[in-house]
């Protein structure tokens, strides 16, 4: 009898495996498309994207132009959608005009491409600096890791936005400034969740079998640790990019980022701040963009974290 | 317990010497003259040399550390070159501002925050539980200055003639004279630090009102603190939901908690006494933490609401490149946010054994 079964278990073992084993990403990915907060996440970006590439098509004016002398319109003029009533002898501004005469809608448009880049590139620019320093301090240990966790310990010990704010008093005012000092102010966050990553990764068996069979600690750090700390660096940079803009536009809301004219949102709110009792669109649009964005990047975050958890992995 | 306590404190020496290291050395990185910031483009080289020697700006910069570390030590943060007066001065007048604000901020987010936090994750997945978690993904994305705005204008203008109707600014009406503590309690000739202590309270408008009976005054202080809490409590509020609710739904599906249940206690007992024990931990660490976004916030909130408070005047400061405050008012509230930290550390040797005696 036992005999028979050894013989025959070639075939009765194969039909278990004839699903393929699925990986970490596409499972997670399909998670992912079954949440209903992260699905929501994705449109709002999705169409935030498509603003910002579209934004010269759609929009209907120059953002930077003053109308002044060229329609007849007022400034901080009320939107004004033919659509819904308003006289067609009047110039249509779906969003009204600004208090230098220009289309609040093109402005709120050209305004996506700013919060993205900034948002995505100061995020890039703390997790490359921030990853590389805390792989170094949780790698080499001793000294190197007391020194340099010790220094983000200080930044940490920052209110976020005071320190921004102190950075770009030093730089001078300006986006790309802000995109650096938001940049610096994110790194320590990074640099923290690299560090315990690789110290937690450091322990597992598999490198410890990549030490003996000689491996060199680069090809160990690049080929092991790396992608295996890459799930809580991609979680927390989504939701770091919501910060991000969120600070910008608070920078530039105080008049230390983006510089007029630039169409940037924070900045134009900051610009009409006085006149929110007058003028509320001129606060109400480019703050619902902001909002809508940030909820975006939010969003896709904690879905992000959901699919990605491992201990929501069955 | 007391070593762990001493433990924590060691740790957090080196941090604050880093700090005040890392606030002397941005303040001396500002680009642009001191000088000619605050007497005008127009001041001679000579007028210059005098001002720079008064200020111990014409020393090495490792020299005016050393000075700036002696001074600190022994509580003297410098003068404001644009008002002329020891910054230690502003900020017993300005700090209370803040702190009235940003603690009944904390205050509100935290009772607010936890109830909806607990009501959430009692009824998972009921129509309460949906609603408060939108709220509170929405309360995480509004910018400040927005949501103050925005608020500014429904409760001043849009509600105007209505109860509802608030001030969009300001802490008192216009001409309402406010006495001091030692006024109102006959102590005008003390002197010395419970002086100072007693006019830094009455710098709260909402403690100075309680302590003198002062009703007209409470009532008109939190008429116009309504507006600046709520903006400010709106995203440590939100956070504080969701935390409270993902860690209550950890224990709430323990063992313990049908124990708790089948020993026949009341849900009340079940859920505030037993699962809100464990729950607490993770959140009293966001509260803790909080409070950097408060003192963020209060930057934006203040300069809303026209509040002269520390983030209202640090921000004027930069501007108009008043070295003294910068430097003194950066380092008390990067000092707070630490001691606030270490604070919430010790807390948790008292929420949990398991610090407590590892």
């Amino acid at each position: 009898m036992s005999t028979s079964a050894v013989a025959n278990a070639p075939q009765q073992v194969e039909p278990i495996f004839n699903t393929k084993p699925r990986g970490l990403w596409s499972n997670a990915m399909s998670r992912l498309f079954h949440r209903r907060s992260a699905i929501i996440g994705m449109v709002l970006l999705g169409s935030l994207v498509l603003i910002a590439i579209l934004a010269p098509v759609l929009a209907t004016h120059d953002p930077i132009q003053s109308l002044i002398g060229i329609e007849n319109v007022t400034k901080r003029a009320a939107p004004c959608i033919h659509a819904l009533g308003c006289p067609a002898d009047q110039p249509q501004h779906l969003f009204g005009t600004d208090g230098n005469v220009r289309d609040l809608f093109s402005r709120v448009l050209f305004g996506a491409r700013l919060s993205l880049i900034v948002g995505i590139f100061s995020v890039g620019f703390a997790i490359i600096i921030g990853a590389t320093l805390g792989s170094l301090a949780g790698f080499v240990g001793g000294w190197t890791d007391t020194l340099l966790m010790g220094v983000m310990d200080i930044l940490l010990a920052f209110p976020s936005l005071i320190l921004a704010i102190a950075i770009v008093t030093v730089l001078g005012p300006g986006l790309l400034n802000t995109l650096l000092a938001i940049g610096i102010v994110s790194i320590p966050v990074y640099a923290r969740i690299m560090r315990a990553s690789v110290l937690s990764i450091k322990q597992q068996d598999y490198v410890l079998a990549g030490h003996s069979i000689g491996s060199s600690s680069r090809r160990i750090l690049f080929q092991n640790i790396l992608p295996n700390a890459l799930t809580p660096l991609v979680v927390q940079g989504t939701l770091g990019i919501a910060t991000a803009i969120l600070d910008a536009a608070a920078l530039s809301f105080l008049g230390l980022g983006a510089q007029p004219p630039t169409p940037e949102w924070g900045s134009m709110i900051g610009q009409e701040r006085n006149q929110v009792f007058s003028a509320p669109h001129l606060i109400i649009f480019p703050g619902f963009a902001l909002i809508l964005t940030v909820l975006g990047f939010n969003l896709l975050g904690d879905g992000l974290r959901d699919a990605l958890d491992p201990r929501q992995r069955s | 317990m007391f070593a762990y306590i001493m433990r924590r404190v060691a740790l957090a020496i080196p941090v604050l010497i880093g700090i005040l290291f890392l606030v002397f050395l941005l303040n001396r990185l500002i680009p642009g003259d001191p000088c000619r910031a605050m007497l005008g483009e127009k001041a001679t080289a000579q007028v210059c040399d005098a001002f720079f020697k008064r200020y111990g700006l014409d020393q090495p910069i490792p020299v005016q550390f050393g000075y700036y570390l002696g001074r600190v030590v022994t509580g003297n943060l410098g003068d404001s070159m644009r008002f002329g007066r020891p910054v230690t001065e502003m900020l017993t007048e300005r700090l209370p501002v803040t702190i009235e604000l940003a603690l009944t901020s904390l205050v509100v987010a935290t009772f607010f925050g936890m109830l909806l936090g607990i009501m959430a994750a009692y009824w998972q997945n009921s129509a309460v539980d949906v609603a408060t978690m939108m709220f509170a993904n929405l309360g995480v994305s509004i910018p400040v200055f927005v949501l103050g705005l925005l608020a500014a204008y429904l409760f001043a203008v849009v509600l105007k003639d209505t109860p509802l109707s608030l001030p969009p600014s300001g802490r008192l009406p216009a001409g309402m004279r406010v006495p001091t503590i030692t006024e109102v309690w006959g102590l005008t000739n003390l002197e010395g630090p419970l002086r100072t202590l007693l006019d830094f309270f009455s710098q709260m408008y909402l403690v100075n009102g309680l302590v003198t009976f002062n009703w007209k005054l409470v009532g008109e202080s939190i008429r116009h603190l309504i507006l600046p809490t709520v903006v400010l409590a709106t995203v440590p509020m939100s956070i504080i939901a969701r935390m409270t609710r993902s860690s209550l739904l950890e224990v709430m599906n323990l063992d313990y908690m049908r124990t708790a249940r089948a020993k026949g206690l009341n849900e009340g007992s079940v859920v505030f006494r037993h699962a809100m024990r464990n729950a607490l931990l993770p959140v009293v660490t966001i509260i803790g933490l909080s409070l950097g976004g408060l003192l963020s916030g209060a930057i934006l909130t203040e300069t809303i609401f026209g509040l002269t408070g520390v983030g209202k005047t640090l921000f004027e400061a930069i501007s108009s490149r008043d070295y003294g405050v910068i430097q003194g008012f950066t380092l008390v509230i990067a000092f707070t946010y630490v001691v606030v930290n270490l604070l919430v550390d010790i807390s948790y040797a008292f929420l949990d054994p398991r610090i407590r005696l590892g």
